[in-house]
């Protein structure tokens, strides 16, 4: 019905990968192995300026600030009144009728960010990941978070904990997700409250820095500042902290050495693998390597200068990169106009038609010559807006 | 080398009540689930069932084979 629109506009959405919960908004629960497109009511007609994926759901944000949402919604993560799964894009209301500005999606929680600067949640609260500070299983209707009174200007969500930075330069964290490692590794010392909190409660350690931006992996944390530091915090199971010591309970900066000296100006992070993007435009990874995560092939027979995968190495193929993704094992970018796969690939997520890991960066072949805008990531599953190459219309 | 995805303490697991069963999160979207049953009779594998990978579970089977109530995270 949308589709001649969408033909003069230009402009298309796909989705591909793991399908379990009807994610990919094409009606059924298939895994896509190749990108597919929504047969009606194709998203791409609504000037889409965000794609989100949580754990088996998927949130688009449109340019009006309204909210298309699909995919698993057991505890009420799509914000839809209900909890039942759809398999196609539906219009979210959004919290009482405002515009969004920005969303996080969480393992089964979804964050809300409106034109205000107001935070809402929904989804499960098993964890305190609503942020609320009740004893509330879950909420299908967005909740004010009410005790965060300063305006919040970035968010980000992980399995079950939740990151956002304000525009005064604080950052707050809730959700109990890293408490019982916390509790485990610190042992006999106390967990932080910050690691603990059903309510957002202010991270220590980051007075003397201006924190800019927020992301999170499954267990642990991520703060970029305006000087362009990287600071991380949680777990560290996997070498994503770049320390050796098993946990973080405060943020520590990743020394500058590490990325080539530059500042970063951009990072992402999947469950437990890292990628960050430096002012000169170089790309870096690190963390989980198991299934081609940093994109960057681990036999130094090969390369022949081939890094440890928990200390940061520059991934060839990267440089300039305009927008990275992550999925929970997988990635998608783009650089030089090409949209570009690598990582865990069981599920089809890296979108080239096999289950074969992609252990580098490389183009998604059906999307060749397919221009595009915008990338997201859920944890098994990918989304891209792309427009027609030669199309009059640009990014609208 | 182990094929486990993951090692994962049983205290890092969601409990249902009504299916008698723990869940941890998949990377794939689905969750590895391990009955209370399973555990009770020393299995240690929490399986996804949409894909290959599989979860250690670490617990003290002691506890659960003698059928005591673990509290639920």
């Amino acid at each position: 019905m949308a589709a001649g629109s969408l033909a003069s506009e230009g402009l298309r959405f796909f989705a591909w990968g793991a399908n379990s919960h009807g994610q990919l908004g094409q009606g059924h629960r298939q895994d896509r192995v190749e990108p597919g497109q929504v047969e009606e009511g194709d998203p791409a007609g609504r000037a889409l300026r965000r794609l989100a994926g949580g754990g088996g759901h998927s949130v688009l944000l449109t340019g009006a600030g309204q909210l298309l949402v699909c995919g698993q919604n057991h505890r009420g993560q799509l914000g839809l009144g209900h909890t039942r799964e759809v398999t196609t894009f539906h219009l979210c209301p959004g919290p009482g009728g405002q515009a969004v500005e920005q969303v996080a999606c969480g393992w089964d929680f979804t964050l809300l960010l409106t034109d205000r600067g107001t935070l809402y949640s929904c989804g499960s609260n098993a964890f305190g990941q609503l942020g609320v500070g009740r004893p509330l299983a879950d909420s299908a209707e967005p909740l004010q978070i009410q005790s965060l009174s300063e305006r919040v200007v970035g968010l980000a969500a992980g399995l079950r904990h939740a990151l956002a930075v304000t525009g005064s330069g604080h950052v707050f964290q809730w959700g109990t997700g890293l408490a019982a490692q916390a509790k485990r590794a610190l042992c006999p010392n106390p967990v932080p409250a910050h690691l603990n909190a059903w309510e957002p409660c202010l991270v220590p350690g980051l007075d003397h820095v201006a924190p800019r931006g927020v992301a999170a992996g499954a267990y642990h944390c991520v703060c970029l500042t305006a000087g362009g530091d990287v600071f991380l915090w949680g777990s560290n199971k996997h070498k994503q902290l770049c320390v050796s010591l098993p946990f973080l309970p405060l943020p520590r900066c990743v020394d500058r050495a590490l990325l080539g000296g530059g500042p970063a100006t951009a990072v992402w992070s999947g469950w437990t693998h890292l990628v960050a993007r430096t002012d000169s435009g170089r790309v870096f990874s690190w963390g989980r390597a198991d299934y081609g995560q940093l994109g960057r092939p681990g036999d130094p027979s090969e390369t022949g200068r081939s890094q440890p995968a928990g200390v940061p190495a520059e991934v060839d193929g990267l440089a300039g990169a305009t927008e990275i993704a992550c999925g929970s094992e997988h990635n998608l970018a783009i650089v030089g106009g090409r949209l570009l796969s690598w990582g865990w690939n069981e599920h089809g997520m890296c979108g080239n038609g096999t289950e074969v890991n992609v252990s580098q960066p490389q183009p998604i072949p059906a999307l060749r010559g397919a221009g595009p805008l915008l990338i997201g990531c859920g944890a098994g599953h990918s989304m891209a807006l792309c427009e027609r190459r030669g199309a009059p219309a640009g990014r609208p | 080398m182990s094929v486990f995805h993951d090692e994962v303490e049983i205290e890092d697991f969601e409990y249902d009540e009504e299916t008698e069963t723990y869940y941890f999160p998949c990377p794939c979207g689905d969750r590895f689930a391990i009955t209370k049953e399973d555990l009770e009779n020393g299995e240690e594998v929490a399986t996804c069932p949409s894909c290959s990978l599989i979860v250690r579970v670490i617990y003290d089977k002691e506890e659960f084979m003698s059928g005591e109530i673990v509290e639920a995270p």
